[in-house]
């Protein structure tokens, strides 16, 4: 059965941030848009990341209701000897921190941050576009290219040493270059694994590091949390469908629509954009796909690695955001659990404190295809519970095993490794958001620039579809 | 006392290189070698009676065809013999195959997965190209991407063009090959483990990664730039071991007036208002010279050599960053006989012998090899490259017995506790218990040992923390970046001072790319 619904522009699947930011610029040019969500009601969890202030302006989101916050001290690490180090929004104040654990790692504090601040500044440039596309003959690419290589060296010599020297590094030499504090090395080193499945010794890890400090204030160093993805369920102008999975239509290489899993009732439209991974977007019309293309999707690694879930406590806790992540080497043994195949013994656990809410990141937790069971689940649950010095009973977690979306339970679609950012994500020479599929889009966290910056790849992709 | 136009710091390859390029264009030149002979990694010693090795480096593969020709090194002894297979012994008893026959080859991979089989023409032809691609900057001098001078901005710009030139399947494949993991890489070519171990190890080689590391798969590159007589990916022997291919190459110097100074280490280079102006031999000797060339690894080269105040600091501390991070050993034993393998006990008609035997059974088991260095702990079951020299060259070994060579990784120079005669033996023991479990009843075979670790590589050849290449191949210590950012084409900030050897671009393998370019940029500035 087939219908044109109410006649939709376009329908784009997935209610996240970026599906919804990009349906509502869609909707902004005047098309009409439907958007098909799995989920039957909102997720409560918190959204991770810097939101550009370009998606705040243009959606209108201050006045939507949209929060975020920003928590003071950022972050705060248990130490060996007793007590904490907290560190602050005001790079004075955390160097005072940091002086009681290490004086020269204190004096080191603010060059490292506004080191660190301007390479991100490089980033937040480059995500809010497209990626430059290097095969373009085009005038007005090349002309944005070479603009852009102005810009990087107009910030100086340094800056474009550090770029090419510090990107494909890893965190543990970066760190190891500043800092001598095992504390303070651990909950930046923390930053530069999130979501990979790689060791603080990896490289790349450094570039995945600058990844998550763009769009925050120097010297702070955990992305910003916000209630983005409500604040866009709260506005109107596109027209919402919860508690349905749609699949695309493709027929001789043309998207016509998408069709509902459950009741296989089709929605006609000219344009679908999906907000979903690349993987489990195009997988299923593989048979559309030219050979090398579906090859290098089926490529696309995307490993996840993360289990998250809520803490219940019974008061509020002190802090606002608590890291175990207590050396590099704690980091990196972590990751060698995960090498092969098992949960970390000794996990990297953070929690996250958004109001009255506890989230928990715990970190490595790798994706197995379905060797997940309740032995497993619980003994994960065991060691975290202890790590937090907490009861097993408080704490729900979800292992990538257990998440029903997306492929290999990756949250950000794809890692952010070197050879899948820019140009290359989310495949090789497919980065401007199109698809082979005629009429067929991308716009989720696989796409440029990727997870942990809610609404960018929307916004890109809506730009790119208009 | 004679005034040279140019003294060359080091015997090694690269430094006899520089030397022979530069006596060529007819200058003045010493080379002055603090061992008593020349080759620095790359020597052929006899270590044991009648027994000789290569002691450090044993394989010839990244020699560049163009020094090989200029300096017309066949005339001059070198003979380099190929070494075609290699066999890759499995914990199950079975193992992997490549021989010299490319059909006997693919044969061999369909026995263990029909789709690697199909996939290994494709991949073969991938990275032959990407080495090709990749060739013409080991050969160019690096631009400075800070600089704004019309040299450089030209270069770059017929860099960006080369880039552009290779199309977007291509320039694509070269990104993934910069940026991934070996194993990452090879994931996305073949699903047979063991040859996606074997493969990964040479991206490991003389790193401090894992085959899961990103970074390697350019290390996997690297090595496929090997090229003898214009045949990709051949790797040989020189006859008479690696020190041979030294020798000629002094022989060549030699040949176009260059003399060469054995036992004459060299303490400090002697610098007048930033100018170099001679060096200051170990026994307090000055010769002075017109131009001084150091092919010593950055750290020996900037941080001994001269004193802190003839450098700028910011170069200094640039040059205290730059990670050598030893983690390669070697083991050379003597042998009545050849061992046999449990996987191939008729040794394909000794065809094994004649190749290598890559120790290399699984992508886990050289991952937790990387592990215990990590660590700060040798590698209890090590990777382990093993060839068997005196099957090549006879010569090698009295008639009837062996040398065999074992390439061990990983050993850390920075191991717990430091190391000492005991743990220099425990790293011994781990090497032969582990090829004995291949090769049950070889232990019996051997009549002598040679362990050698980071340290006495450090020790032996100078090479900070025994690091083969003279400075780990990383992406951050490549191209304009290797050593320095700003220094990367082979001047220094003392005027007259120059770098030559593997620590500078493109570095690692006995390549003479570095030494070769060096000579090149020297001549150009008018020495």
């Amino acid at each position: 059965m087939s219908r044109n619904g109410g006649g939709f522009d376009a329908i784009v699947i997935g209610a996240g941030a970026n599906g919804l930011v990009t349906a509502h610029y869609l909707a902004r040019a005047g098309k009409r848009v439907l958007v098909v969500e799995q989920r039957h009601a909102a997720d409560a969890s918190a959204d991770i990341g810097w939101v550009p202030d370009a998606v705040i302006r243009d959606l209108g989101l201050a006045g939507a209701g949209l929060r975020i916050e920003a928590p003071d001290p950022w972050i705060t690490a248990p130490l060996a000897a007793g007590g904490t180090l907290e560190l602050s929004r005001d790079i004075g104040r955390s160097a005072e921190a940091i002086r009681r654990i290490s004086p020269a790692d204190a004096a080191q504090w603010p060059e490292f941050c506004q080191r660190m601040r301007t390479l991100a500044g490089v980033l937040e440039r480059l995500y809010l576009a497209p990626p430059p596309d290097i095969e373009s003959n085009e005038a007005r690419e090349l002309a944005r290219i070479a603009g852009l290589g102005l810009y990087v060296r107009r910030l100086g010599k340094q800056t474009v040493i550090d770029l090419a020297r510090i990107l494909p590094m890893s965190i543990a030499e970066l760190l190891d270059d500043w800092f001598e504090s095992d504390v303070l090395k651990g909950l930046l080193g923390a930053l530069g694994v999130w979501h990979l499945k790689q060791g603080p010794r990896s490289g790349g890890t450094a570039f995945n590091f600058l990844h998550h400090h763009a769009g925050s204030p120097a010297g702070v160093f955990r992305p910003a949390r916000s209630n983005v993805t409500q604040a866009l369920s709260g506005i109107s102008g596109v027209a919402l469908r919860r508690g349905e999975r749609a699949a695309v239509l493709a027929k001789n290489g043309r998207a016509s629509g998408v069709v509902l899993e459950k009741s296989g009732e089709a929605i006609l439209a000219p344009l679908v954009v999906s907000s979903a991974d690349p993987r489990a977007t195009l997988q299923p019309i593989a048979f559309e796909l030219d050979p090398e293309f579906a090859r290098a999707v089926d490529n696309i690694k995307a490993r996840g690695v993360v289990a998250r879930g809520t803490l219940a406590l019974g008061s509020a806790p002190a802090y606002a955001t608590l890291c175990i992540a207590p050396s590099l080497e704690y980091l990196e043994r972590a990751y060698d659990d995960a090498k092969y195949g098992r949960d970390s013994a000794a996990p990297y656990v953070e929690v996250q404190r958004t109001n009255a809410r506890l989230e928990v990141h715990v970190q490595y937790v790798p994706y197995t295809d379905g060797a997940a069971n309740v032995q497993r689940h619980q003994a994960l649950q065991q060691r975290v519970a202890q790590v937090l010095g907490a009861q097993p009973g408080q704490l729900q977690l979800r292992s990538p095993d257990e998440m029903d979306n997306p492929t290999e339970g990756h949250l950000y679609h794809g890692e952010l490794t070197l050879d899948q950012i820019l140009f290359m994500r989310p495949v090789p020479g497919w980065s401007r958001y199109r698809t082979p599929i005629e009429g067929l889009y991308l716009c989720g966290s696989g796409t440029h620039p990727g997870g942990g910056i809610p609404g960018a790849a929307g916004r890109n992709a809506a730009r790119a579809i208009l | 006392m004679k005034r040279y136009d140019a003294i060359v710091i080091g015997g090694g390859h690269n430094g006899l290189v520089t030397a022979a390029y530069l006596a060529r264009a007819k200058r003045s030149v010493l080379v002055l070698e603090r061992r008593p002979r020349v080759g620095g990694a790359a020597v052929t010693e006899e270590i044991f009676p009648g027994f000789k090795f290569s002691m450090f480096s044993y394989v010839v593969s990244l020699l560049r065809p163009e020094i090989i020709r200029d300096l017309d090194l066949p005339r001059h002894g070198l003979h380099i013999l190929p070494l075609e297979s290699t066999v890759t012994p499995m914990e199950n008893g079975d193992y992997l195959a490549a021989w010299g026959d490319h059909d006997e080859t693919r044969r061999e991979l369909y026995r263990h997965s029909p789709r690697d089989a199909e996939a290994y023409d494709e991949y073969g032809r991938l990275m032959h190209f990407m080495a090709q691609a990749v060739k013409p900057i080991l050969g160019m001098v690096p631009p400075d991407p800070t600089s704004f001078a019309p040299g450089d901005l030209a270069a770059l710009l017929k860099l960006g063009r080369h880039f552009r030139g290779l199309g977007a399947e291509r320039l694509h494949a070269l990104v993934k090959l910069m940026t991934m993991s070996s194993a990452d890489f090879l994931d996305e070519w073949f699903e047979t483990d063991v040859l996606k171990a074997t493969k990964s190890a040479s991206g490991i080689i003389g790193t401090f990664l894992g085959p899961r590391s990103p970074g390697t798969a350019y290390v996997l590159l690297h090595h496929y730039m090997g090229e003898l007589d214009g045949v990709f990916r051949a790797w040989g022997f020189a006859k008479g071991g690696t020190g041979a291919v030294s020798e000629a190459i002094a022989s060549a110097a030699r040949g176009f007036g260059a003399e060469i100074r054995c036992n004459a280490g060299v303490s400090k280079v002697a610098v007048r208002n930033g100018h170099a102006t001679g060096v200051v031999l170990e026994n307090g000797d000055e010769i002075p010279a017109r131009t001084v060339v150091s092919s010593l690894d950055p750290r020996r080269t900037f941080l001994q050599l001269l004193e802190p105040d003839h450098l700028p600091s910011e170069f200094v501390s640039d040059i205290r960053r730059f990670k050598f991070r030893g983690s390669s050993g070697k083991v050379n034993l003597a042998l009545d006989a050849l061992p046999t393998f449990t996987c191939m006990p008729d040794a394909a008609g000794g065809r094994l012998h004649r190749g290598a035997v890559s120790i290399s059974p699984s992508l886990d088991y050289v991952e937790r090899a990387y592990d215990d260095a990590k660590y700060g702990e040798f590698s209890r079951r090590p990777y382990m490259d093993i060839v068997f020299p005196s099957m090549i060259d006879p010569g090698m070994a009295p008639p009837g017995k062996h040398v065999m060579s074992i390439f061990v990784q990983y050993a850390p120079y920075s191991l717990n506790g430091g190391w000492t005669d005991a743990q220099r033996e425990a790293f011994g023991d781990a090497v032969v218990n582990t090829v004995e479990s291949f090769a049950p009843g070889f232990k019996s075979l051997i009549l002598h040992r040679q362990v050698i670790t980071p340290l006495d590589i450090e020790r032996i050849t100078g090479l900070s923390e025994g690091n083969i290449f003279a400075g780990e191949l990383a992406l951050h210590q490549l191209f304009f970046l290797r050593p320095a950012p700003g220094w990367a084409k082979f001047a220094t900030p003392v005027r007259g001072f120059y770098q030559c050897g593997s620590g500078t671009h493109p570095g690692g393998g006995i390549m003479g790319a570095s030494g070769r370019l060096a000579a090149m940029r020297i001549l150009k500035d008018g020495t």
